[in-house]
């Protein structure tokens, strides 16, 4: 299933370019393409360097129909829906390949067999049309396109989702990586733990995961590991824990709570520490869990506390799509970011802290 | 905390996780860390967590004490009111001395003092967590390790390179310079705490650390596919 989302959405999008990147050429009519494939989501998107600035974001997401993610199966339904999501997205955008500049595609981090099939088709379409090729990294289009969704011009970001978790912020050069997973991401743990006890699939309902919503039942605050070891956080432990605590009869409400509160507590604290390091006054929150309102909830509350500002991009812009790939890429073409065809390949463990920001050099 | 704080005065030192207050305790001159409340945590698992880790410090810091090393004596713990009193250390902090003297002969020295004292805390199988320069208090030459709210008992040899590998790291965030010498040194009094052998074997795992996971990237230096670095 192929679904787009309207241009409406993007009404929401509060930064203005001239201001988050004054170092770049906004008098420059430049339209760029991008390409999302790192994992479930196949994603198109259209940026621009006039307003509205992302022109279309169409998706097609892989389901399994049981158990978790098949890198091969999801590359396989990335090769099916590839044309329709880019037909799609050219149409909702209103261009052509043609009036497009650039090709953009997600090279990493993520599951391989998912992003051959982005840059395969990437690499095709720029060749084919004669365009440069742009490499964008998958977790700079979430700081990125968070930025331009909230007009936060040096935040400390939270980037949450089924495959990453981290805490980044910027500092000479790089968004550096302040703290992370040391083994499963947030995403992951409440996917698997959901499935594992049978409230998922489907995962998530009317915008709340299924832990958050069995959570709403929970009375009781149960003793699981909370592991937070220095700036990183570590979630295998929490979920062996957990599951565990359910085999034994505990109440599953008591359990999705207690799951949901260490788990959430341990990000937003890792945050905080991130904060109070940097002295920085805005938080971003990004990746497929920024949708949880609960999350979202302790991020702000947080923030707060330290006189920080806190934002996160609207759902179609949060979780995996096409147009941060397509917004990236058309930073990375201003600054002069292309790579030939030839030796576009995909980094699977490509890191963020290995990123160049040329458009923040100076910051 | 109003009772050490009357007047409610404001803390001398604000962090993530807690406030210090200076404070006079039975007329020692100590620091107060009062372990704030969130109001974002689940008030039972807030509770939970900052009595378990007023606790641990100060254990830890007992431990240490016990070991050898030098570290601020604890005067009061409070798990219900999550605070801890400790000794005020009056010294300069490594950081700034390495800051105003670079690698000197008298910065040299007390590296490997605090290697040696590392050494003995893993010994002892006590990691400290945060093991920064900024976390090293030098009182007429002798390095004090302050706080220990991150540290750990552990026999794993890998979580004691991590503490060694966070040391390296404060080094070439913040003394990048003179990375090569205090590493030496600080490794130097590491094995005559704990031996050669064991010292080789956590370089090893600093080694390890340094390509495996968040590190990845300097393993991957050579191999990069575009030109461009910003």
């Amino acid at each position: 299933m192929v679904s787009a989302a309207t241009r409406s959405s993007y009404a929401s999008l509060a930064g203005d370019p001239r201001r988050l990147y004054p170092g770049l050429d906004w008098d420059r009519d430049v339209v760029v393409l991008g390409i999302e494939s790192t994992a479930h989501t196949f994603g198109v998107g259209v940026a621009s360097t006039r307003p509205p600035y992302i022109l279309a974001n169409a998706r097609s997401v892989y389901q399994p129909e049981r158990g978790g993610i098949h890198p091969r199966e999801a590359a396989s339904h990335h090769a099916r829906v590839a044309a329709e999501v880019i037909e799609q997205a050219l149409a909702e955008a209103g261009v052509s390949m043609r009036d497009v500049d650039a090709v953009a595609v997600a090279l990493g981090p993520g599951l391989g067999p998912a992003l051959r099939v982005g840059a395969t088709v990437a690499r095709g379409l720029a060749a084919y049309y004669r365009k440069p090729l742009v490499p964008v990294n998958h977790a700079l289009g979430h700081v990125e396109i968070g930025r331009l969704a909230t007009s936060v011009g040096d935040p400390v970001v939270l980037y949450v989702s089924g495959g990453n978790t981290l805490v980044a912020a910027f500092a000479r050069g790089r968004y550096r990586v302040f703290g992370e997973t040391l083994d499963i991401a947030l995403g992951n743990l409440l996917d698997t733990f959901a499935r594992e006890v049978g409230i998922a699939p489907p995962y998530v309902v009317g915008g709340l995961h299924a832990v958050d919503r069995c959570a709403e039942e929970g009375r009781e605050l149960l003793d699981l590991p909370y592991t937070v070891k220095g700036q990183d956080v570590s979630f295998s432990g929490l979920l062996t824990a957990a599951l565990r605590a359910v085999r034994s009869g505990a109440r599953l409400a008591d359990v999705c709570l207690t799951l949901r509160e260490i788990a959430y507590s341990a990000v937003v604290e890792v945050t905080e520490r991130c904060l109070a390091h940097t002295r920085k006054r805005e938080v971003v929150l990004v990746g497929g869990v920024a949708a949880s309102p609960v999350l979202r909830r302790m991020v702000e509350e947080m923030a707060g506390y330290h006189e920080a500002r806190a934002g996160w991009p609207p759902p179609p812009l949060a979780g995996d799509n096409g147009a941060m790939i397509a917004w990236v890429g058309l930073l990375n073409y201003l600054s002069g970011i292309t790579v030939p065809v030839a030796e576009s390949r995909v980094r699977q463990r490509w890191r963020l802290d290995d990123t160049p920001v040329p458009w923040r050099a100076g910051a | 905390m109003t009772r050490l704080s009357p007047g409610g005065r404001a803390p001398s030192f604000r962090g993530a996780e807690s406030y210090l207050y200076e404070v006079a305790w039975l007329g020692v001159p100590a620091l107060a860390k009062h372990r704030l409340p969130k109001s974002y945590r689940h008030p039972a698992l807030d509770e939970r967590l900052r009595r378990a880790r007023t606790v641990a410090e100060a254990r830890s810091m007992l431990l240490a004490a016990e070991l050898g090393v030098p570290v601020p004596a604890v005067l009061y713990a409070d798990p219900d009111e999550a605070v801890l009193v400790v000794e005020r250390v009056e010294g300069v902090l490594l950081s700034d001395m390495i800051e105003a003297e670079g690698a000197s002969r008298r910065v040299l020295e007390v590296v490997e003092r605090l290697g040696y004292y590392v050494g003995l805390m893993h010994e002892g199988d006590l990691v400290h967590g945060d093991l920064t320069t900024s976390n090293v208090v030098v009182r007429n030459g002798r390095p004090y390790l302050i706080d220990f709210g991150l540290s750990e008992r552990t026999r794993d040899e890998l979580d004691k390179a991590v503490d060694v590998h966070l040391f390296l790291r404060s080094l070439e965030s913040t003394h990048p310079e003179h990375v090569a010498e205090l590493y030496e040194a600080f490794l130097a009094g590491y094995a005559r705490a704990r031996g050669r052998e064991a010292a080789e074997r956590v370089r090893r795992l600093v080694e390890r650390i340094r390509v495996m996971g968040r590190y990845v990237e300097e393993a991957r230096r050579v191999s990069t596919v575009w030109g461009h670095r910003g």
